[in-house]
């Protein structure tokens, strides 16, 4: 009797897990879309991607009834516990993924009115590069259970920042150099924020996938250096 | 072009049947088809085939192996009827199971049951391509461990329960861009259980061709513009008012032949960037000293490191030790590219270091003295900038490169290993670089699944340090006797006359 309790819970356990996985793929190719269209200046895929933005969040929604209805009914312990949880937990991060993408690509609707600044936009691809990279990683991390591959890309994420911080720097320079640039550098300083934001969350699904097999808090703090002479805020909340 | 079916295999011992039901007149068909199908593999060459016809091959192939694979398990099924043993049938079998395993390109067979549960599809085979591509763990795993770009699930579903053949094609980021082709298509439909086949092309070499052309002529006709306006507006001049004018014409002359250098410098690295680039999804195969590449290099630059009075310092293993898979020439020219950049840099009298380590994990490999000046410096600040896919116990072996120039911001960082990217304000003396050094050196590294990183700071210098996975043990051991010998027996005589210059100072260890 148990154990086909139990064994029934195993497949629920999957089944959350599969539909998270199958969120973060979208979610990961609505960012990788959010750059392209930042960059070739497509209005027509920063629509799509804002229009997608309501089906991750129907799914956040869903693994999140599943994942509570789970706790209600069959009162997981231990590990089953923090896997339902973490299931919880990677929703949340993951919409917030998304949110952040679709913000990129309403961003990218009002660059493409603008005059194209090409060296910026470079800058931003090469950010956005970074940032879909520890994405991945971090996702394919918590699909295979890997904590060692999660936890490179947690420290990793000093890049990100550096990117961020020279990308905000050379922002500067241009908005002050031509003053008529100033709108569109705005929007191009806010997608990186969305972006060094994202690189944050691929961080997010690192430490979760940790408490998820170990139970614990990843141990130390994670390398962090700020060079905006301290003008963006670390919180995590936003 | 032989369509007919090859003469079936021989059915001796070697055709070990260890569930001998063989197959049914359907799958005996479809071994028609398949058999076919590997003619065409055979005569054609995979390289070149048509992706359709491709999948038409393998549908037909797995379509009998599908068949043959479900029968025994599938034991409710009414239709399950057994058919006699037939040792031809399972000796063709094994041959296609064989063939799809080593098909260059990526395979999988997806089941599924219903299409909205998510856990239900499954990948009942995965070759060997495949489970190297997407880390597969096991057969029977989930679909979506392997796969969750939506644009493929959607093509899957497509050919699962739409029955019809879906392509899709998409880009994975990561440390190497790839450009995919997905093609989808139905196989038999055992009810209630559905099948689809999953064939995976990778298309980068095209895309990356198509890229670099109009990435090259972009920055190249921006970059020759400079010097092509000067030579030209000295032509003008020459051939107006200084015509008459000795002087001046042999002083424009020497300009313009300058000026021409400067062009055929430019060219040269843009032809050795491509050349590069075109390679970079292609794993050299041969192995180089690292040491020695070291030790070649500072030979080559004696000259001119005597001419700015700057010290080459070389802190080097013996010879043989710090052996990479790599191609020589590339590694010699990351290797040239760093020190040239150092020596560029470097004041007069000044020194630049160049020290190689051998055996270091990727974490050693990667760590920096957190007491350097270069890190507490203000400003100052370190940065990867090419780190290799996830390598698990890969060893490397380390060149640093350190100089006591300048240094930079840390702004400037992310930025270096840009084309045609210049540190504003720095002088690299009257021999200007062509701005693609150091893009063409993480072009080279990313080709050996190494990495680069910097380390600098305002008034403090730079390093750099690239790192090379190291040739397998048993390779260093037993080494091939053509390729390796000759750098053995060098070290052995103890290094025959040591070529270097008396600029040069070498520090052994001791």
């Amino acid at each position: 009797m148990s154990e086909h309790t139990l064994k029934f819970f195993g497949d629920e356990l999957t089944q959350l897990k599969a539909e998270v996985t199958r969120m973060g793929g979208l979610v990961e190719s609505q960012v990788e879309d959010s750059i392209e269209c930042v960059v070739r200046r497509d209005v027509e895929l920063a629509q799509a991607i804002i229009g997608r933005d309501a089906k991750i969040d129907e799914l956040q929604r869903d693994i999140e009834r599943k994942a509570i209805r789970m706790i209600a009914l069959r009162q997981p312990v231990a590990q089953d516990l923090r896997r339902t949880v973490a299931a919880l937990k990677m929703a949340w991060n993951l919409e917030r993924t998304g949110d952040q993408a679709k913000n990129i690509a309403k961003r990218a609707l009002v660059l493409a009115e603008a005059e194209p600044l090409t060296p910026l936009t470079r800058a931003v691809e090469r950010m956005g590069r970074l940032v879909v990279a520890h994405l991945k990683e971090a996702l394919d991390a918590y699909t295979s259970a890997e904590i060692e591959r999660g936890l490179a890309v947690w420290r990793a994420d000093e890049d990100v920042d550096e990117h961020y911080n020279a990308l905000f720097r050379e922002l500067l320079t241009y908005m002050m150099s031509d003053p008529r640039t100033i709108s569109s550098c705005a929007h191009l300083l806010f997608i990186g924020k969305n972006l060094e934001r994202i690189g944050d969350h691929a961080t997010n699904i690192a430490e979760i996938l940790h408490y998820e097999i170990t139970g614990e808090e990843v141990d130390g703090q994670r390398p962090r250096r700020h060079g905006t002479d301290g003008e963006h805020p670390t919180g995590d909340d936003q | 072009m032989p369509l007919g079916p090859l003469s079936p295999p021989p059915t001796g011992s070697e055709a070990k049947a260890s569930r001998p039901d063989g197959s049914g007149t359907g799958a005996l068909i479809a071994t028609g088809a398949g058999v076919a199908g590997l003619g065409i593999l055979a005569a054609t060459g995979l390289a070149r085939l048509e992706p359709t016809l491709l999948v038409a091959a393998c549908v037909a192939g797995i379509g009998l192996w599908a068949a043959w694979r479900s029968r025994p398990d599938d034991r409710s099924a009414p239709d399950s009827r057994a058919a006699p043993p037939s040792q031809p049938g399972e000796a063709r079998r094994s041959a296609f199971e064989d063939a799809l395993e080593t098909l260059p390109d990526p395979l999988l067979i997806i089941s599924a049951d219903e299409p909205d549960d998510l856990v239900g599809k499954r990948l009942t085979f995965a070759n060997a391509a495949a489970r190297t591509l997407l880390r597969i763990p096991r057969e029977g795993a989930l679909l979506l461990s392997a796969i969750r770009r939506p644009e493929v699930l959607e093509a899957v579903d497509e050919s699962l329960f739409g029955g019809v053949n879906a392509s899709v094609s998409f880009e994975t980021g990561g440390a190497q861009d790839r450009f995919w082709r997905v093609w989808t298509a139905p196989l038999l439909q055992r009810e209630p259980r559905r099948f689809c086949v999953l064939v995976m092309r990778d298309e980068t070499d095209v895309r990356r061709n198509e890229r670099m052309r109009a990435d090259f002529l972009a920055n190249a006709s921006h970059e020759l513009r400079t010097p092509l306006a000067s030579l030209s507006g000295f032509i003008e001049t020459l051939r107006g008012h200084a015509r008459e004018d000795e002087k001046a014409r042999d002083r424009f002359l020497g300009i313009m032949g300058v000026q021409a250098e400067r062009m055929a410098r430019l060219v040269d690295d843009l032809m050795s960037l491509s050349r590069i680039e075109l390679n970079e999804h292609i794993r050299p195969d041969g192995r180089c000293d690292l040491g020695a590449a070291a030790s070649d290099v500072a030979d080559a630059l004696a000259l001119i490191a005597a001419e700015r009075r700057v010290a080459v310092n070389l802190d080097l293993p013996p010879r043989g030790e710090a052996l990479v898979v790599g191609d020589r020439d590339q590694i010699l020219q990351v290797i040239q590219n760093l020190v040239d950049n150092a020596l560029k840099y470097s004041p007069t009298g000044g020194a630049v270091r160049v020290s190689v380590a051998t055996g270091q994990s990727l974490a050693a490999a990667t760590a920096s003295d957190p007491a350097s000046p270069r890190l507490t410096g203000p400003d100052g600040g370190r940065l990867s900038l090419l780190t290799p896919d996830r390598a698990d116990d890969t060893l490397f072996s380390v060149i640093r490169v350190t100089d006591d120039g300048p240094g930079m911001q840390r702004q400037h960082l992310p930025r270096l290993a840009e084309r045609f990217y210049r540190v504003e304000g720095q002088k690299s003396g009257e021999r200007s670089g062509t701005g693609l050094g150091l893009a063409i050196v993480k072009h080279i590294i990313n080709r050996h699944r190494g990495g680069l990183w910097v380390e600098s700071a305002p008034q403090c210098g730079a390093l750099f340090v690239a790192y090379f996975p190291q040739a397998p043990a048993e390779a260093a051991t037993s080494p091939d006797p053509s390729s390796i010998r000759v750098e053995a027996d060098g070290a052995a005589e103890g290094g025959v006359a040591d070529p270097m210059p008396v600029a040069l100072v070498r520090q052994g260890r001791a």
